[in-house]
């Protein structure tokens, strides 16, 4: 129980003091049992009065600290610091939001806000008295790193690794590494082939003795949580050997870089396997790496006028993709550009719903047009019909930017733009329960604040297993995704969280309940002393509390969050 | 009804001068900063893209062409560098190749080789036939004058009048415009106040009316110094008043032009930056006439013509070439096109407002 309790309340310039009278929730909470100080502060988050509440700490040998300002999400940090800076338990300090709570919430009631105000801060007082000094979870790692996928983002991410003197399993499905960029022919800017690409990495990682490449090798299972996962690889069957070799392996930490699948046209969408002439641009880039000659012949015949239909299979308003798959105008126009360049007679037309040709990309776009391709963008509720009449594809598309003027044109190839999907083969996210954002690929924490880490401690995502990327996005978000795995588990050590859920063995009876409600696996059955309860996995639970209602005999806590505080802060609300 | 796409007509226009307008992207900047175009009638973009495409039908029934007046701003505003100004020019050249149906105006545009050929024939003409009359200047003069006078009728009745019912069977004949006598009397004036004025080239440029006064005086000095040399007999007059009346208009034309010339000599604005041969032919010529003519007028009132015949072979070499080659033919056909052009546009809208 805490006797020396310091109290602050930010005006936060006018946002708080505008609507709460900040002087008032002062008197009325300064003679709250063991209050010794109650301040009110222009802006608390300050460094002046970030530097005088350490003083008034040392001053007043405070013990306990609440500021009353606004929401914990942006400044719970920042506070908790300063008391750990004077030399206090950081998880005593207690955070009051009385601005999203009080004062914005209520900027048409005055008094009504200050009066929430003052519960608010008694409230906190109250769960100051009972907040315990907590101290971080602290786990020994393994110190290694598993990498799943070979393609550019899961060699890049390992080389990454490795050159951080830590030792990496890079896990490859298929044969070879380098994924899909080992298709494709040169590549924008650099001209080099992605073939070349593919291999000058490998060498690099093949040089390097901190990397072990296993590929034909699946993950078929994972055990444990960050610092300790231990999986289970199984080499893909063989047709020369019948043996299915298993091996088990332990990490610290998970880099996901398992990749994008094309996606393939249905069969008559834009006359696809109906007609000959049309095919994906996956298939069109292929054909245009192997051609040699001077002209491009495809099934035999010269190809001349060439159409691309955009977003075939992306920004559908109708179907399941409704996301843009960024690489795919850009690797079109650099496609239909180099075929300009290596072949005789070649004319391009591009029938798109705008270009997205971002960035440095842009020099790809002007370059098209200078060269005299033919852009028309037509609208999404009227999309190019594809006819083949005396053995001639002729497409009809109306012009957008024309006041939708019906457009002919006869092609002797028509190209499907495809965009990214997410693997089909869905088993890594089940094996470590990755959540999925709306549009089926693995989903980050935060968008901006946390690009790389997923819910689940110790696994990071790489590359387009994230969403579609090109490769040098690929590379940038693998390089992030390395650093924080390496990071988590460098020291050999990794911290988590103390709020946490606890049981009281007790007593627990073991009915399952809290197994049911928790979305982390971290309750586990356990026999302790012949008896069967439910312990939970410091490492792996977040402390959300969901457990906790749940439970019969009322046997678990959350620590920070314990009914003990709970009640009192009910108390101080009501009273 | 669908039309179909064209690309190698971008290497077609490519030859009457048009640069870089597949660079164009379809902002519309040009269209917005253009101070002629109105959401009725909206240019340039809309010509950019019928180029692109190739759509020449299209290109053919407009008259948007001709409803610009080359201030430029368009091409100074491009983000691409795709310069639309001179595209319109460039389409300007093309149409006139089309209501042509002589065929010859596509020939002097698309070629430097054949412009350099006629004018040296021409010049070639003139010396066998002075030759033919041992270069008496009395009876060159006469003959001079006579063929001043047949040759601006019969280029009228030979070359525009049956270009300009092309244009009309292009522009309103074709693209089904309804159109009564009434519309037709009704919109009359418009044809000569643009002819006279050029209205439009003052409401092209506000901030600066220079150009327009300039290019309008030029027409005024130009028409009546073609009035005063072939219905007033200007080197043969004894009167005073006409005589004084010639000097004043001549020096105009070549005062004005030799300013023109020297504009895209410096490449001054974005309108002078893309010279094209007909461009420099136009101006060159239109200047030289007005030089020698007073030249001449000025060796006869000194009386060293006598001794000095070979300044009217000069005059009469300039204005053989203007009238059997550049009038006809090249951009001085612009300034009826141009007026014809205002006149079909708005017989045009008084048939839409009719319609309804």
């Amino acid at each position: 129980m805490k006797k020396n309790l310091g109290v602050y309340i930010c005006h936060c310039g006018g946002n708080i003091s505008d609507y709460v009278d900040v002087e008032k929730v002062r008197q009325a909470i300064e003679h709250e049992e063991g209050v010794v100080l109650a301040k009110t502060t222009m802006f608390a988050c300050s460094d002046s009065n970030q530097k005088e509440m350490v003083e008034d700490i040392h001053q007043y040998q405070l013990d306990g600290v609440i500021v009353a300002s606004c929401s914990p999400k942006l400044h719970l940090v920042t506070f908790r610091n300063v008391t750990e800076t004077a030399g206090l338990n950081k998880y005593t300090y207690v955070h009051a939001n009385i601005r999203e709570q009080a004062s914005w919430a209520h900027s048409d009631d005055k008094e009504g806000a200050t009066e929430k105000a003052i519960r608010l801060v008694r409230a906190a007082i109250s769960k100051s008295r009972y907040a315990e000094a907590l101290y971080p979870n602290k786990f020994e790692a393994e110190k290694a790193i598993a990498v799943i996928g070979a393609g550019m983002a899961g060699m890049k991410a390992a080389l990454s690794i490795a050159e951080k003197n830590m030792s990496v399993v890079l896990i490859e499905k298929e044969n070879t590494v380098g994924g899909h960029v080992a298709e494709w022919g040169s590549l924008f800017m650099t001209n080099e082939k992605g073939s070349e690409l593919v291999q000058r990495i490998h060498n690099d990682l093949l040089q390097h003795e901190n990397i072990s490449i296993l590929t034909g090798t699946e993950v078929v299972s994972s055990k444990g949580s960050i610092g300790n996962f231990t999986l289970t690889l199984q080499k893909k069957h063989q047709p020369v050997d019948n043996l299915r070799e298993t091996m088990e392996i332990n990490v610290g930490s998970v880099v996901i870089a398992t990749g994008f699948d094309h996606y393939i046209p249905q069969r008559g969408e834009f006359s696809y396997l109906n007609n000959e002439n049309v095919i994906s641009l996956p298939d069109f880039k292929k054909l245009t790496d192997q051609s040699t000659g001077k002209t491009l012949l495809y099934n035999g015949k010269e190809i001349h006028d060439i159409a691309y239909i955009y977003c075939v299979g992306s920004r559908q308003s109708e179907g399941e993709n409704k996301y843009c798959s960024r690489f795919c105008c850009i690797s079109t126009i650099h496609t239909a550009i180099e075929t300009k360049k290596k072949f005789k007679g070649i004319r391009n037309f591009h029938l798109h719903r705008g270009i997205r040709t971002y960035g440095k990309q842009e020099l790809l776009y002007d370059e098209a047009l200078q060269n005299g391709d033919i852009f028309i963008q037509f609208h999404d509720d009227f999309p190019p019909e594809v006819s083949f009449k005396n053995k001639k594809t002729s497409l009809k598309v109306k012009d957008l930017l024309f006041s939708d003027k019906e457009l002919l044109l006869d092609a002797d190839l028509v190209v499907l733009v495809t965009g990214m999907l997410p693997r089909i083969d869905q088993s890594i996210g089940q094996l470590f329960k990755l959540p999925k954002g709306r549009d089926n690929f693995y989903n980050e924490i935060h968008m901006k604040l946390r690009p790389v880490e997923t819910v689940i401690d110790g696994i990071t995502l790489a590359g387009t297993c994230q969403g579609p990327k090109n490769i040098s996005e690929s590379v940038n978000s693998a390089l992030s995704a390395a650093t924080k795995a390496f990071s988590s588990i460098s020291n050999g050590l990794v911290e988590t969280e103390p709020i946490v859920a606890e049981i009281n063995g007790n007593s627990c009876v073991w009915c399952g309940e809290c197994l049911k409600a928790c979305p982390f696996e971290a309750i586990e059955q356990k026999e302790i002393d012949g008896k069967i309860i439910a312990v939970v996995n410091k490492s792996v639970c977040k402390g959300c509390g969901m457990c906790a209602p749940v439970c019969v005999p009322n046997a678990i806590d959350l620590i920070g969050y314990s009914d003990k505080e709970i009640f009192s802060m009910i108390d101080a609300l009501v009273q | 009804m669908a039309s179909k796409i064209n690309p190698a007509f971008q290497d077609k226009l490519k030859k009457y001068g048009a640069v870089n307008f597949n660079a164009c992207y379809n902002c519309g900047t040009c269209t917005a900063v253009c101070s002629l175009s109105t959401p009725e009638e909206s240019f340039p973009r809309e010509m950019v893209r019928l180029s692109s495409l190739g759509l020449e039908n299209d290109i053919k029934s407009s008259l948007k062409p001709w409803e610009c007046y080359y201030c430029g701003e368009c091409t100074e505003n491009c983000p691409q560098t795709a310069n639309p100004g001179e595209l319109m020019m460039s389409l300007r050249r093309w149409l006139t190749s089309v209501y042509d149906w002589t065929g010859l105006s596509g020939l002097l545009y698309r070629s430097v080789t054949f412009t350099i050929s006629a004018l040296i024939m021409v010049f070639i003409a003139v010396l066998v036939l002075g030759n033919a009359m041992s270069f008496q200047l009395a009876e060159m003069m006469h003959y001079g004058h006579l063929f001043e006078m047949y040759v601006v009728f019969a280029v009228l009745a030979i070359i525009f009048i049956p270009n300009i019912a092309r244009m009309w069977n292009f522009t309103i004949l074709r693209p089904k415009v309804k159109a009564n006598l009434k519309i037709y009397i009704k919109s009359l004036p418009d044809l000569f106040v643009h002819m006279f004025t050029q209205k439009r080239a003052r409401d092209c440029d506000k901030e600066d009316n220079f150009r327009w006064l300039e290019h309008f005086i030029l027409v005024l000095a130009y028409l009546s110094l073609l009035f005063t040399t072939v219905f007033l007999d200007w080197f043969g007059t004894k009167s005073f008043f006409v005589v004084v009346l010639g000097y004043v208009e001549s020096f105009f034309v070549f005062v004005i032009t030799a300013d023109f010339v020297s504009s895209r000599i410096r490449k001054a604005k974005a309108l002078n930056k893309f010279s094209q041969p007909s461009d420099w032919l136009f101006v060159i010529w239109l200047m030289l006439m007005g030089l020698t003519a007073f030249l001449v007028r000025l060796f006869i009132d000194t009386h060293m013509i006598d001794n000095n015949v070979w300044m009217y072979i000069v005059h009469l070499t300039v204005l053989a070439q203007w009238a059997i080659i550049i009038v006809p033919f090249g951009k001085w056909s612009h300034f009826l096109y141009r007026s014809f052009g205002m006149y079909f546009s708005s017989i045009k809208a008084a048939s839409e407002k009719r319609k309804g």
